[in-house]
Order: C-alpha cells, then structure tokens, then sequence
C-alpha cells in the first residue's frame, strides 16, 4: 500500500521539483538554502501525502508547504519583517493603466528582466512568478499564498506596474 | 480618455474572464486601437517574464536524492533514512557548489562521452546482449580485475541492453548500455582506489554526466535523457554497490 502511494507520489510530484526549486531560488536568493528548502517540502508533502485529498490541487499544495516552510525559516522571517511598509496604500490599485511600450520590452534583455523580477518586495514577487511564471490561475494562487483574490489581482497589477517602471528607468526613460 | 474595457486588459490577457466575456473582448479588440495595444503590451510582458523568471532548474543530484527518499531500500529503516536524507543532501550540496564552478574540460569525461556516441552510432553497441542482469555481470569475469552488482530494474522504465569491456585512460573498464523510452544511458565503471567520493553532475556537449565513487570503484553515466531519469538509474546502482 506505501509502496503504492510512493509511487503516486512520485508521478504527480517530481515533476513538480523544477518550478518549485525554481519558486525557492527566488524566495531564498541562495542556491544551498533553495535546495534544503525544496528538500523539507517533498519531505513534509511526502509524509502528508496519505492524507491529500486526490482530485485537490497538488501543485498549489506544494508551494503552499514550500511557502509555509520558508516563511518560518530565518531568512523567511526577516524578509516578512522587512517588507510590511511596502502593502500600505496598495489595494485600490488594482487596475495599471500604464502606456503600453512594446518596444521598450522587446529591447529589454533577460538579465534587465531578471533583475526587475529580483527588486519586487517578496508578496508582489511571489505573486507574479506565480502567476506569469507558473501560469496559475488567480483563484490558485490566492489558495497557495492563502490571500483573498483581489489581494492576488491587486498585487499582479502593482508588481507588473512596478516591472514596468524598472524596465522604463534602466532603458533611460521612454523610448 | 480612456476606454472603458481598459479595466479588462489583464483579465483578458491573463485568461480570467468567463469565456461570454472573453469572446466579447476579443470582439471589442477588433476595433479599439488602445485595448488592441495594450493587449499586445501585456502579452509581451508576460513573455518576457517567463523567459526571465524561469531562471533555476534543480540540480540532478537533488532529484537522485529525493528519488531515493521516496523509494527507501530494505536495508536501512525508515527512521535513518529521515535522518540521513537531508544530511546526503546538505553534502551532495556543499561538494557539487564547490566543485561544479571550478570543474575544469576533464579527459576523462570527453573520451567518455565519446565511447558513449559510439555505442549510439553502432549497430553492435554491446557485447554480450542480454536483459537479464545475471548474464552481463558473469561475462565479465576474467576480462576485468574487479567485479561490480548491476541493480534490480523492476518495473521502472529502464531496461539493459547488454555491456562490453571498454578502455579509458589505458585502463580496462565495463560500460553497461541501457534504454530509457527513446533515450541510451551508458553507465561506466572503472577501478579506483582511494577513498569514496559524492556525486557530481555536469554537462558535456548537451549530455548529462554524473559521476561518483563507490569504495574503490568509479562510476561515470552519460545520456542524452533528463537528469531526472539519469538521477533515477545513479540512485539504483550506487544502492546495488553500496558495502
């Protein structure tokens, strides 16, 4: 019966391993503490598999242990520490109307992207690798992080307004 | 002034409207020049973040070792296989941060992914041709000065094509062919004394080469198949060979 489960386990959650080492080299900012961090979550989902309810979603599962688990890790702690100041003011904003710059984007080269990606405060980061990286939908994502979904929607759009911004100010200003 | 489905754009784009809606915006963007501009804006946006936030794959050796914490050997109970898990992974960490960066074009690795393309290009690839494990292993008696354990298979999706004795670095050695779905895995073994060593992963010309040591033999694997699959099969031999 475990031997079964085990390889259930293995079919719907290796490939899995990719996005979320993915998700924890961001969260983390450290190859090491990414990969003990995805090391605990199969580790916790594995033991907790048993009880998983078969036709929930696995994936949004997983990266909420992931979440879970690095969110009480001390680099997780500091990090939410660190970024209460930035949420305030910001959930009006759920719509971003800003000037579309198509060509600003096609110039900008993976790296500028990168790096745009890398200077977004932790919730509008994990947000946006969420849904534009992994392709979740809204609904998915406020299950994962355990937000309200205008909260999701809110801070897609400022996250995406932020890159906007970056993306603008590294070029020298619009096009 | 703006128009009024402005609001809709990242709905549309991120595919969150029902579809009456999502059919209705698509009509309303025949005609709307802003709409249609900020639809496309949006879409190169997500595109551009993808290719950017896609940034990390995890490691083979993190695959090898979560692979064999699902799949727990007989040997070792459960309680050490906990323990010993984040502990293997931790090692397999700090040596492969240490060694990858600094690893230099390595011979040894070269010729063998040569012999590995030969063996592909072949039509005789191996010299004795059998599934049966229990048949490659004794055709190497007296052809080699050690001897090795080739692992159970089960009924995972490996199958082993047969073997033959190969030369590396004027050393006689085994190299063991296997197929996995379309893809052949060569796994070498060669003699080395000295102490054991963790596995490395590396890339050589797009193949996958893991590489480790086990007492006083050295194992290399080359495949073109996933890392994934070739962390599978390491996990089996090193626990087939394990004192």
């Amino acid at each position: 019966m475990n031997r079964l489960q085990n390889s259930d386990f293995e079919k719907l959650a290796l490939p899995l391993l990719d996005p979320l080492y993915n998700f924890a080299r961001w969260l983390c900012g450290d190859a090491d503490e990414a990969r003990d961090l995805v090391q605990e979550t199969f580790l916790k989902a594995l033991r907790g598999f048993s009880s998983f309810q078969e036709g929930t979603n696995l994936r949004a599962w997983m990266f909420r242990i992931l979440r879970n688990t690095f969110l009480t890790s001390r680099t997780g702690l500091e990090r939410r520490n660190t970024t209460q100041e930035d949420e305030k003011g910001v959930e009006e904003s759920v719509v971003d109307h800003q000037t579309p710059e198509i060509t600003l984007l096609r110039r900008a080269d993976v790296e500028m992207v990168r790096k745009a990606i890398g200077q977004l405060a932790p919730p509008f980061q994990e947000v946006l690798l969420l849904v534009d990286v992994e392709d979740m939908k809204y609904q998915e994502v406020a299950d994962t992080l355990n937000i309200p979904i205008g909260t999701v929607m809110s801070r897609l759009a400022r996250a995406r307004k932020q890159i906007r911004e970056y993306l603008s100010e590294s070029a020298g200003g619009k096009p | 002034m703006s128009c009024n489905w402005r609001d809709k754009v990242a709905l549309y784009v991120d595919d969150e409207l029902d579809p009456g809606a999502q059919k209705e915006f698509s009509a309303h963007l025949g005609g709307c020049l802003e709409c249609a501009a900020a639809v496309s804006e949006q879409f190169e946006l997500k595109k551009a973040l993808r290719a950017a936030g896609r940034s990390f794959n995890a490691p083979a050796d993190l695959h090898a070792a979560l692979y064999r914490a699902i799949h727990p050997t007989r040997s070792v109970s459960p309680w050490w296989k906990w323990a010993l898990a984040p502990l293997s992974v931790l090692l397999l960490g700090i040596i492969g941060f240490l060694l990858i960066p600094k690893s230099h074009p390595n011979p040894m690795l070269a010729a063998l992914v040569d012999a590995h393309i030969t063996s592909l290009a072949s039509e005789h690839p191996v010299d004795v041709i059998s599934e049966d494990r229990h048949t490659v292993k004794p055709w190497f008696q007296g052809k080699l000065p050690f001897t090795f354990n080739l692992p159970d298979l089960g009924d995972g999706p490996f199958k082993l094509i047969g073997g033959k004795v190969v030369y590396a670095g004027q050393n006689p050695g085994a190299e063991l062919v296997y197929t996995v779905g379309p893809h052949k895995v060569s796994v070498f073994i060669f003699a080395a004394p000295g102490s054991s060593e963790k596995l490395v992963s590396s890339r050589n010309r797009s193949f996958n080469i893991s590489r480790w040591k086990e007492g006083d033999l050295e194992y290399y694997l080359v495949t073109d198949a996933s890392s994934e699959e070739a962390g599978k099969l390491v996990a089996m031999f090193t626990d087939a060979n394990r004192s």
